[in-house]
């Protein structure tokens, strides 16, 4: 890209993502991010519109990749581009505006990309409720979880920063408060269900 | 007794592998056994899973957020857009054309759609507005009068006009002004009245009249018959000493499908004789006022005389229909006879009309020799 940063090839990119290198993320964010504004834009859909489905269709490859249940039978591109092709149509369905047909400007392959967006998708729902129930927790306990498990700070740490007398007491706070998000947790996801 | 709580503690601490050797095997054994731990221990285990995997969602979202926004700002001054060429070099783009580039881009099936709307609305009105033209006039529409513009021969005057001037230096005014309009016009009585049509001399100033020899005459409308397409003009002009006997008479009775007519007529300078048959006895749209003959007519022709074999004056020509194939249209001689009639029976009106046939029996080509004094260029001056 003649930025001054090293460029990858697609199995150096998959290699390095698995691995957790930020910089090869950000480099591939920034590769094919002109594909996707294009395509949205020419099919009736604004910048900000654009960037929205390119992110989801991003996380849907690192996570495929971060699992290690990628099986990439094409270009990382082509992938991408069905992942967020896929993704607008859905996105032009619910406003409605759908014609039926796309302006395609990329060669749209079967890349098993619709499998993985079903996944994606049960996958969202999943993190959809678990944001519910952690905002309907209340907030010490909220924060608490939130602290110990999103954001991966020690029990030593959150100690100090809740006030508690020792690091035993916040650990049985820790405890109750996930009994507590548990109840929530599946009482939705069985509601979902049985829905 | 141990709550929930405590059994999540013991469960974190199993599943990172920091519980102690015997413990744990004890915990291992009792979620083997006990079906109600072991769903306990499930719950748990879904729990901490989705709990993690949301984290690890939530940092990726916000990476890749801080990923656009800087993106964002590198491009707040211009985007350049790779052309895809390595060759080339990459495409600047402003702030206000990216901006238009993207209402382009959301809108232009909506533009596309307008414009076409628009486009055929304009074509529909223009269309509309023909058909509705055609509509109040229907009966002109396909019928075509014959009278012939001069201007082709009018710049073909002025060129030998030229000429000649260079030649002999003698200026003749006369021929400078060819008239704006032609058609042909026969005698009507041996004392200069002639019939023509009324369309040629329609918004008429002055009509000069002009013989096979060039001998020209100033005349006038007497009388006009918009509806049957007749004029009658009478030639006042103190040189003009008449035309002598008419070798023609005219039919007062209709003729006959299938006969054979012809006419003279002055299409161009010179006289044209065309012939043909008698197709039908109405005209245009079913007038019964004309006939329909198969003789090919062009623009100059109207008011010309229409004879059968033995030379009687059988009609005048009118027109023609523009779509159908060599379909002229003449004036009946019944109506220029009635027309006549109501002209003589006031004073001072048409001298005596010709009863004699000099025509009969003789070939086409006598007949034509005669008759070819008696047709006349009338011209017509606006």
């Amino acid at each position: 890209m003649g930025k001054g940063q090293p460029s990858y090839t697609d199995e150096e990119f998959v290699a390095a993502i698995r691995l957790g290198d930020d910089r090869a993320l950000a480099q591939l964010y920034r590769l094919h991010l002109p594909m996707v504004l294009h395509l949205v834009q020419q099919n009736s859909g604004t910048e900000d519109e654009a960037k929205d489905i390119y992110q989801e269709g991003v996380i849907v490859f690192y996570e495929k990749v971060r699992d290690g249940s990628l099986e990439l039978s094409c270009q990382i591109k082509t992938y991408l581009y069905a992942v967020c092709r896929r993704l607008w149509l859905k996105r032009l369905a619910e406003k409605g505006r759908y014609g039926g047909r796309l302006d395609d400007h990329e060669p749209y392959l079967e890349t098993g990309a619709e499998a993985d967006l079903v996944l994606a998708e049960q996958r969202d729902q999943q993190f959809a409720l678990m944001e519910q129930a952690l905002s309907q927790l209340g907030e010490p306990c909220r924060s608490l979880l939130e602290g110990y498990y999103l954001l991966d700070k020690s029990m030593q740490q959150l100690t100090a920063d809740f006030g508690y007398t020792n690091a035993d007491n916040a650990k049985n706070q820790k405890y109750k408060c996930l009994v507590r998000l548990k109840k929530l947790f599946f009482n939705h996801y069985q509601e979902e269900e049985q829905y | 007794m141990k709550t929930e709580a405590d059994y999540y503690e013991l469960f974190e601490a199993y599943q990172r592998g920091e519980l102690p050797e015997p413990s744990r095997a004890e915990l291992a054994a009792r979620l083997a056994a006990d079906p109600v731990m072991a769903r306990r221990y499930a719950d748990f285990d879904s729990l901490s899973k989705s709990l993690q995997a949301y984290g690890q969602r939530r940092t990726l979202r916000g990476k890749l957020t801080a990923l656009q926004a800087e993106l964002d700002a590198e491009t707040q001054q211009g985007t350049t857009q790779d052309t895809g060429v390595p060759t080339m070099p990459t495409l600047y783009i402003s702030p206000v054309e990216r901006r238009l580039r993207e209402f382009w881009g959301s809108h232009r099936a909506t533009i596309a759609v307008a414009a076409s709307v628009a486009v055929l609305a304009v074509f529909a009105t223009l269309l509309g507005i023909e058909w509705w033209r055609a509509v109040q006039k229907p009966s002109s529409y396909g019928y075509t009068v014959l009278r012939r513009e001069m201007d082709r021969i009018k710049r073909n005057q002025r060129a030998i006009n030229r000429t000649l001037n260079q030649i002999d230096g003698v200026k003749s005014p006369e021929e400078l002004n060819p008239g704006k309009f032609g058609g042909t016009g026969f005698a009507l009585t041996a004392d200069g009245y002639l019939v023509t049509s009324y369309h040629v001399i329609q918004g008429a100033d002055s009509l000069l009249i002009e013989s096979r020899d060039r001998q020209r005459f100033r005349a006038e409308p007497v009388f006009s018959d918009v509806a049957h397409d007749l004029a009658i003009l009478r030639i006042n002009d103190k040189d003009f000493k008449g035309f002598g006997r008419l070798p023609y008479s005219f039919k007062r009775g209709s003729a006959d499908l299938g006969e054979r007519v012809y006419t003279l007529g002055y299409p161009r300078e010179d006289v044209v004789f065309g012939e043909g048959s008698l197709s039908a006895r109405s005209g245009f749209e079913g007038d019964t006022a004309f006939y329909q003959i198969s003789i090919p007519v062009n623009p100059g022709n109207s008011g010309g005389p229409l004879l059968d074999d033995r030379g009687n004056l059988i009609g005048v020509i009118s027109g023609r229909q523009m779509d159908v194939q060599s379909a002229a249209f003449a004036t009946k001689s019944s109506y220029l006879m009635r027309l006549v009639d109501s002209l003589s029976a006031t004073p001072g009106g048409l001298g005596t009309i010709s009863r004699n046939n000099q025509l009969t029996g003789s070939s086409r080509a006598q007949q034509v020799r005669k008759l070819q004094d008696f047709v006349f260029v009338v011209k017509v001056y606006e």
